[in-house]
């Protein structure tokens, strides 16, 4: 028989992924529904999880944002953090990690952030295999400005900046990346938040470049432009558009709101990161 | 120490190598890209970590990532590349980052003339980026000062946990002159203070009495939080103006309260001159060439040089200058330096001597407009 | 921090808790639970959202899907200790 009780708790460590947050900022600034939290705390248990095998110490783990809703996880992590520049987050991230590899970086970014203004900061970091995870927030749109069109806006829609459709069409992250050899490019939702924690749990513990794209609801601003502003109904629109595959190819990888949204790990290496090659040296020819 | 015979830009990267540099960051542009050849050569021999990135903004901000992972950390460029950098600059200066920038200035604007010099750039170098601010900027006239005035760079960046501006130009850059260049055990050699508090109390911009904050790094078990928003002591986005004023003010005074440590400069022939030249980097050596031509013809005159041109100690100048009936302010550009002449000397007769040059004024070309004024 | 309004729902083998006041209303849960042991109770938080009641608790399998889609550290689910 289920019983039904309420209380009123005082200040302290409630939830289970309360011990890596920092309290007095929740709750956070993110609308309802938005996937940022989930991104969040399906991070957190992937950290957990690694800390617990003693794969990774809590003291050495740095989350480095740029600008925009994504980049705002500095604030509510309890761990290392610096909310950076737009867009430079993948070269204060590759400073740090080569003055100081011990130190395991993750970088948080959204769409704008880590392929527009960020662009050639990613191609670069993703050329030289460097130690980075860089998780980005792909929600379609610019949505702490408000709502203008970003790199994967969907062709044809409304944005504030493209009133009669948008020209353009969405980057697919994963094919550029494909030029590189990294190390581990994956899609992910957070529809299927199970299949992200594999996936960050298994980039946790590699080295090299790590690029995770965690297909994402905005309720607020991008549910908004395309009349979807309740969290559920744009949630089960996102739904209906994503799906895995075992192991896809780049042919499967097209950002494609209207035809489907491959999700799914596109690319495992194991070559050596490049704090290895600074450090070890390479063979001079 | 040795006795050597080398150029400016080698006695920077020689200079930061024994200032404890272990992180550069930078991008090939002339006349700068000598120093991190130099040092991609020698610094990981000391320790140290030379990288060449994709363009000056990812140099400027793996600099500042790097020095809050721990390490002193450098950059250096010209015109072109400095303007990439001044929003890296702002972060720096509000996330109070320990960190050098040798700005070789070179003739502009924009692509201008790569191999020559200039010294327009000055107040570029103390206001690129948006936002209230004051940050210290030296500027070398001679091997020798490069050398130490790079080591005082990172000391002061360290001291003060701010972004220092080493500016020199493309004369000084390539200028062979003797110099003695010393060890870090012949040096002082500041490093940036650690906090004393355990990690539960610290925050990351609580300034202590001289009104610097210690600084954690990552990897410490402080949690730090390095923020590019405006912020209060703890590191957190506040929206305030109480907020914005306590911060404008940390960041401000900081470096105005230590102006004694900061501000240098050399006389010449001041004491009781009724002619006083200023000038800094590369002018000043053919203002001290055309001041003791003067004095060989009788001529009270001295000169004033500027090692470091912000923040300006004020009271200092109006001492040098006390005794002096006319002022004449030396500078390859069209006239920048005067301008605070003029104002800190207001009761005085201020001439500005402005000659465009692609190396350095010439003597004779500042002696011809001075000679008019005397 | 000041204090917080904490839901439990408990059955003989799993307590799902909601911290109500820092659900912000998404339905999330509510429309993912495979079980429906979440329902929208109409009850409003301190800061004006509508969080879910754990009514059904006796539905509940533990599968944790509501944790894990919650944006908002707001709901978790535990097993019940014997």
């Amino acid at each position: 028989m289920a019983v039904v009780s309420k209380e009123k708790v005082g200040a302290k460590p409630i939830h289970p992924l309360d011990r890596f947050l920092r309290l007095d900022r929740i709750p956070t600034l993110w609308c309802p529904g938005c996937g940022l939290g989930v991104i969040l705390g399906t991070l957190l248990r992937a950290i957990s999880r690694r800390v617990e095998e003693r794969k990774l110490r809590p003291d050495r783990v740095v989350f480095v944002t740029g600008i925009g809703c994504t980049a705002r996880t500095t604030f509510y992590v309890g761990f290392d953090g610096a909310h950076t520049l737009h867009g430079r987050a993948i070269a204060f991230a590759t400073g740090a990690k080569l003055a100081n590899p011990e130190l395991e970086l993750i970088v948080l970014g959204g769409d704008g952030d880590i392929a527009g203004i960020g662009g050639n900061h990613l191609i670069h970091a993703a050329r030289r295999n460097m130690d980075l995870l860089v998780i980005m927030n792909t929600n379609f749109i610019y949505a702490m400005t408000g709502g203008q069109a970003a790199p994967t806006t969907p062709e044809g829609l409304y944005t504030t900046t493209t009133p009669r459709g948008n020209p353009e069409k969405p980057v697919n992250v994963i094919r550029l990346l494909s030029a590189f050899d990294v190390n581990y490019v994956a899609r992910a939702s957070t529809i299927y938040p199970h299949l992200l924690e594999q996936y960050l749990y298994k980039a946790l513990g590699m080295k090299g470049f790590r690029f995770i794209e965690v297909v994402s609801t905005c309720p607020e601003v991008f549910g908004r432009h395309i009349g979807m502003r309740s969290p559920t109904a744009l949630y089960s629109e996102l739904k209906k558009r994503i799906r895995v595959k075992a192991k896809p190819g780049i042919e499967d990888s097209a950002l494609d709101w209207s035809r489907g949204i491959v999700l799914g790990e596109y690319i495992e290496n194991d070559y050596p990161g490049y704090t290895e090659l600074m450090f070890r040296g390479v063979e001079r020819k | 120490m040795r006795r050597v015979y080398a150029r400016g830009n080698e006695a920077i990267a020689e200079a930061a190598i024994t200032a404890g540099l272990k992180f550069y960051a930078g991008y090939p542009i002339t006349p700068t890209s000598d120093i991190m050849e130099y040092l991609a050569e020698r610094l990981p021999d000391r320790g140290g970590l030379m990288v060449q990135f994709e363009d000056e903004i990812a140099s400027i901000n793996a600099a500042i990532g790097a020095s809050w992972a721990g390490a002193k950390s450098m950059t250096a460029t010209s015109g072109p590349g400095f303007s990439l950098m001044v929003e890296g600059i702002g972060f720096a200066v509000i996330t109070e980052t320990p960190l050098v920038i040798a700005y070789v200035m070179r003739a502009g604007p924009s692509t201008g003339i790569p191999t020559k010099s200039t010294q327009a750039d000055l107040l570029q170098a103390r206001f690129g980026a948006h936002g209230d601010y004051i940050i210290p900027v030296y500027a070398p006239s001679s091997v020798q000062e490069a050398f130490d005035l790079t080591i005082k760079a990172f000391n002061t960046a360290e001291k003060l946990r701010t972004p220092v501006i080493l500016l020199s130009d493309a004369v000084i850059a390539h200028l062979w002159e003797t110099a003695v260049f010393r060890e870090p055990s012949e040096v002082e050699i500041v490093s940036r203070k650690k906090p004393k508090t355990r990690p539960e109390y610290y925050k990351p911009y609580e300034p202590e009495e001289d009104y610097v904050a210690p600084m954690a790094c990552f990897g410490e078990g402080y949690k730090v939080i390095v923020e590019s928003l405006t912020h209060d002591e703890k590191g957190y986005y506040r929206q305030d103006t109480p907020t914005q004023r306590r911060m404008i003010e940390r960041l401000t005074k900081k470096v105005l309260y230590n102006i004694d440590y900061v501000f240098e400069y050399d006389t010449y022939y001041t004491e009781y001159a009724d002619y006083i030249f200023v000038s800094f980097g590369s002018s000043a050596r053919s203002v001290l060439s055309a001041v003791r031509e003067l004095r060989r013809k009788g001529v009270k005159a001295g000169l004033l040089k500027l090692k470091t041109l912000w923040p300006l100690d004020e009271d200092r100048v109006r001492n040098v200058c006390r005794r002096a009936k006319r002022v004449f302010v030396v500078e390859n550009n069209i006239g920048k330096l005067v301008w605070d002449v003029e104002r800190i000397l207001r009761d005085k007769e201020v001439f500005s001597i402005s000659i465009i040059d692609l190396d350095l004024p010439t003597p004779d070309e500042v002696l011809e407009v001075a000679m008019e004024w005397l | 921090m000041s204090e917080t309004l904490v839901i439990r729902g408990t059955s003989s083998k799993y307590r799902i808790t909601v911290i109500a006041d820092r659900c912000k209303g998404c339905g999330i849960c509510v429309l993912v639970c495979p079980t429906k042991v979440l329902v929208d109770g109409g009850e409003y938080n301190k800061y004006g959202y509508r969080y879910p009641l754990p009514e059904n608790a006796e539905k509940c399998i533990g599968c944790r899907l509501c944790e894990y889609s919650c944006p908002d550290f707001a709901i978790f689910v535990e097993v019940v200790e014997d």
